[in-house]
């Protein structure tokens, strides 16, 4: 198969020679090995960048397929800048203001319009961004951009919608455990960053009258949504000359932000060993297991071992160690994968999660455990690295398939902070990784022995007592822990 | 980066009228090949006429479980020796057949059944020493292939994958081997991981499990009615050589449709769909679904008791999409739920705030008559029973008076950006025209369907309400807590 590529230029003339070799229905094996394919001709497109009153920057790829344009404003800062009393403001932001009305239209005039436009919109974000994005036909374009405008600028955050986003939220919290997944992921988000956004679990205290006022809403309006945290993006049917006059309009008189974003907290992630046990009478077991790691998103030869480590040990599906033993193999589970988050700015966690039945768990955790332990033991093989380093090369050009992930992934990368050829860097980096390396990383980032352990099943059917993992915290489902098992000794570190 | 002042997007060629090049092989397999502009990609999607709907009863899951196996490799791929792993594959299927003649006997749970299937597992294990895990998967990750799965349905199996253009070959190299030298390897391991699925998507979840229940106490003789996933028994019975003989029959060519959409060169393409799958045998038609669903006299009411708040699921027998009301029948469903603005949304979620979430559509099939089912979760401490009574009125409201002309200026408006909208995606323009030739024959017609709902009146809509969702033709599904001794509730540990 094809070597290890040297660059970046090299992926599109790889496999140089074209055609010939293949007898027609020359099938399996050999016919794919002799397989050999022509260059893929293929410029990446560049957005332009251009600049508004106000130093606002503008990404614009223009794409004249179809008659469809899309804007997007992303704002930089969310509920996380403001603490724990803005969490449900914050978190209401994008839906109210796409539901909650303008100072000029009501509610429903905007439902209306929008709809009799067929004016597609989509709000988003919360806890470190807020954006905002329509998608309109061409003819309607001056039209869904005014409405839309009018919708970023000048929202109303309508009681009575409020009032319907509220109800909503309450019924989630009391539906929060209805999901084994659901309730093991929020679960473990608040055993490992305890009080911080990472952390948070909506509650009624979040969800009260007081802490969703129009008031609250229209004060962190002011904060997050202004001029100096905003980015546009614009793709499709149109040229910068054309749309400019309305990006104009939608910026012009708008107050400067009255503080810069408040740093928010870095997280202190939880480095305490634990077995926790949700009991739920269900014939599945929901497993996730982790531990927090200090590596984070950057330049640097540990980085991108990781993310290539991260494919082999159970990122990349049926390619991966952790699927191909734990499903593939012997057949425990339907899903299962590693996690491995690196954020820019702070440290994340480490680890896997699977779903096998109740009968299974805890050889199942016994085995994702061991899984861990031969990454950090031996470095994986050329074929295992060469694999996960191909996959992101060859299949680079989906980075492009739409003009409106382009414009949202230079935006993000502007926006904290990484350089704008970040996505080259990246599959420039991982085709410097070697076996080694990978080990090295594990070696000092990953540790099976002090993972925290939960699980949503029913004890009732488990193989072994989940104290063979070690002490079992049981909890109740809003995270206060009920009981702890008497002491059986040190956790073991099994295997 | 496209040069400035360039003249706006014409009105592309939408629906009907799209270039796509028509190709079927003299084994009745058919090629539906759409070059689309736009990044170096192309989307591959496979269709079969063969789903959930052609089991017999007892004897459910089987496509299901053959969509999973079709991954597992052929006599080349994932494996290093075909022809010792062939030795304890026959193995397998001799101990399965002493195993399915112990269960016929009605001894299930006998000390021998467990033996039995322990020497299964462990030959099992034995023949994988000779298998490369995963192998056709890994060939086309490691070439860039995004998105590789496969789903099945009421009536049909798809699989599907996208790859970077200039490695289009490679999907017939591999895609014929699989459909000639298909090896099911690691069939009762894999077995264990469709039950696991099944776990995961309905047992352990109170949607999926209101899901199963509501189709199965409306349908009752058609197809429809029976879990695609498989019921656990029949999941827990079915052995290798069964799903390798129904393989055999109903998954060649001629049930086979392939839509290929993306920058392309048809003619290559077609070349390439000739001379990869020209030689291979037809097979026989899907086994035919002959159940009519007779008509449902009186209503039906379904609880489904699971420890999770209620959730609310009510259906009409409504007439296949293919019939004259067709049009209408869809209409209906984006009036009531298509939008903040569409009756239900507005009435149940904004105004009267009795339930969070709803939503319409028929299903869950295409072919044949179908349940219009409008799924709802109430708001505390309203009850589905309030809400059923909101939903009722609302419908009683358009069966008295027809909706407003503007209701449906709006909706062909949704329909008209919808036509363009779809042609911005290579894999959601291959599915679609891969299920429109596989279900209904011809490529444009889930197209014109739609043009067809253009010309639904207000009138028609008040009509086909009129017709079909009365009480006798109505099924109810809710989901409740389980009553619960005041003891058991509350944490406990062990």
């Amino acid at each position: 198969m094809t070597r290890r590529l040297a660059g970046l230029a090299l992926l599109v003339a790889l496999a140089a020679a074209c055609g010939g070799g293949l007898e027609a229905q020359d099938v399996g094996r050999r016919a794919v090995e002799r397989l050999r394919y022509p260059p893929l001709r293929f410029d990446p497109p560049e957005p332009e960048v251009h600049e508004l009153p106000g130093g606002i920057q503008v990404y614009l790829l223009e794409d004249r397929a179809l008659p469809l344009v899309s804007v997007i404003a992303r704002f930089q800062g969310g509920y996380s800048h403001y603490g724990r009393p803005y969490y449900a403001a914050g978190t209401a932001m994008p839906g109210l203001l796409r539901s909650g009305g303008t100072l000029s239209l009501a509610p429903d005039s905007v439902d209306r319009l929008l709809e009799y436009y067929a004016v597609q919109t989509t709000f988003g974000g919360a806890g470190e961004s807020v954006f905002a994005a329509m998608n309109t036909l061409t003819e309607h374009l001056d039209t869904a951009l005014e409405i839309w405008g009018d919708i970023v600028r000048h929202p109303r955050f309508d009681s009575a919608r409020l009032e319907v986003w509220r109800g909503q939220e309450l019924e989630n919290v009391s539906r929060r455990a209805d999901d084994p997944a659901r309730l093991a992921f929020s679960e473990f988000n608040e055993l490992m960053f305890g009080d911080h956004p990472i952390g948070w679990e909506m509650d009624a205290v979040d969800l009260s009258r007081e802490r969703l006022s129009p008031e609250r809403m229209r004060w962190l309006y002011d904060r997050l949504i202004c001029p100096a945290h905003l980015a546009l993006g614009v793709t499709g049917d149109v040229s910068w000359e054309e749309i400019r006059p309305g990006l104009e309009a939608l910026v012009a008189e708008w107050a400067p932000c009255p503080e810069p974003l408040p740093e928010p907290p870095p997280p202190v992630i939880r480095r305490e060993i634990g077995v926790f046990l949700i009991p739920r009478e269900l014939e599945q077991s929901t497993i996730v297991l982790a531990h927090a790691t200090d590596l984070r998103q950057e330049d640097t030869r540990d980085y991108y071992a990781s993310r290539i480590g991260n494919a082999i040990l159970g990122a990349s599906g049926f390619s991966s160690r952790l699927l191909s033993r734990v499903r593939t193999e012997e057949g425990l589970a339907y899903s299962a994968s590693s996690l491995w988050t690196t954020p820019v700015r702070h440290g994340g966690i480490v680890g896997a999660t699977t779903r096998t039945k109740g009968e299974s768990t805890v050889a199942t955790i016994l085995m994702v455990q061991d899984i861990l332990r031969e990454m950090t033991r031996q470095p994986p093989s050329s074929d295992e690295v060469d694999r996960a380093v191909e996959e992101a090369v060859n299949g680079f050009v989906f980075n492009f398939d739409s003009p409106s992930q382009v414009i949202s992934r230079r935006m993000f990368y502007d926006a904290v902070g990484l350089p704008a050829d970040w996505l080259e860097r990246y599959v420039r980096g991982i085709q410097r990784v070697r076996p080694d390396d990978v080990l090295r990383v594990f070696r000092r980032h990953v540790h099976p022995e002090r993972l925290v352990i939960l699980v949503v099943g029913d004890p009732e059917r488990f193989d072994l007592p989940l104290e063979t993992l070690g002490p079992v915290t049981v909890l109740e489902i809003d995270g206060e822990p009920a009981a702890t098992s008497p002491p059986s000794g040190s956790p073991r570190s099994p295997g | 980066v496209a040069a400035r002042g360039q003249a706006s997007a014409q009105a592309p060629r939408t629906g009907p009228d799209l270039p796509v090049h028509e190709v079927t092989l003299d084994n009745g397999m058919r090629f539906l090949i759409l070059p689309r502009p736009g990044a170096p990609t192309i989307a591959f999607v496979v269709q079969y006429a063969v789903g959930g709907v052609n089991e017999e009863p007892g004897r459910t899951g089987i496509a299901h479980l053959l969509e999973h196996m079709l991954f597992k490799g052929t006599t080349t791929i994932g494996t290093s020796d075909f022809d010792a792993e062939r030795q304890l594959l026959e193995l397998v299927d001799a101990v399965a057949d002493s195993l399915a003649r112990e269960r016929a006997l009605g001894r299930v749970d006998s000390s021998r059944v467990a033996a039995l299937t322990a020497r299964i597992g462990a030959l099992e294990d034995s023949a994988r020493a000779h298998v490369i895990g995963n192998e056709f998967d890994r060939i086309l990750s490691r070439n860039g292939a995004q998105g590789l799965n496969a789903t099945t349905t009421a009536e049909s199996t798809i699989y599907y994958v996208e790859l970077p253009a200039n490695r289009a070959q490679l999907w017939f190299v591999l895609e014929a081997d699989r459909m000639r030298n298909p090896v099911f390897r690691e069939f009762y391991s894999e077995r264990d991981v469709v039950m696991e699925e099944r776990r995961m998507r309905i047992d352990t979840s109170p949607g999926g499990l209101l899901y199963e229940a509501h189709l199965g106490t409306a349908f009752q003789v058609h197809p429809y009615g029976q879990p695609v996933a498989g019921h656990m028994a029949d999941l827990r019975r079915v052995d290798r050589a069964e799903v390798r003989a129904y393989y055999q029959r109903y998954y060649g060519p001629r049930n086979a449709v392939v839509a290929i959409v993306g920058d392309l060169d048809p003619e290559r393409i077609e070349s390439w769909a000739r001379s990869y799958f020209r030689d291979l045998p037809p097979g026989e038609p899907p086994p035919p679904v002959l159940a009519v669903e007779p008509t449902q006299r009186g209503e039906r009411r379904v609880q489904v008791e699971f420890d999770a708040e209620p959730q609310l699921r009510i259906g009409w027998h409504v007439p296949a999409p293919s019939h004259p009301d067709g049009p209408a029948i869809a209409v209906l469903a984006t009036l009531l739920t298509g939008g903040r603005t569409a009756r239900l949304y507005d009435a149940l979620v904004l105004r009267d705030r009795i339930a969070t979430f709803v939503s319409s559509a028929p299903g869950p099939g295409e072919r044949d008559p179908q349940l219009f089912t409008i799924d709802a979760v109430p708001r505390a401490p309203h009850t589905p029973a309030e809400v059923e009574a909101a939903v009722e009125r609302e419908l009683g409201r358009l069966a008295e008076t027809p909706p407003a002309d503007a209701e449906l200026e709006r909706v062909r408006n949704q329909l008209a950006a919808s036509r363009v909208r779809r042609l911005q995606s290579n894999l959601g323009l291959a599915f679609q025209l891969a299920g429109s030739t596989s279900l209904h024959g011809d490529w444009r017609e889930t197209f014109e369907r739609v043009e067809r709902m253009h010309e639904v009146t207000p009138a028609d809509v008040q009509a086909v309400v009129r017709r079909y969702f009365h009480a006798a033709n109505r099924t109810v599904a809710t989901l409740v807590k389980p009553p619960r001794p005041p003891e058991a509730v509350g944490g406990g540990h062990r």
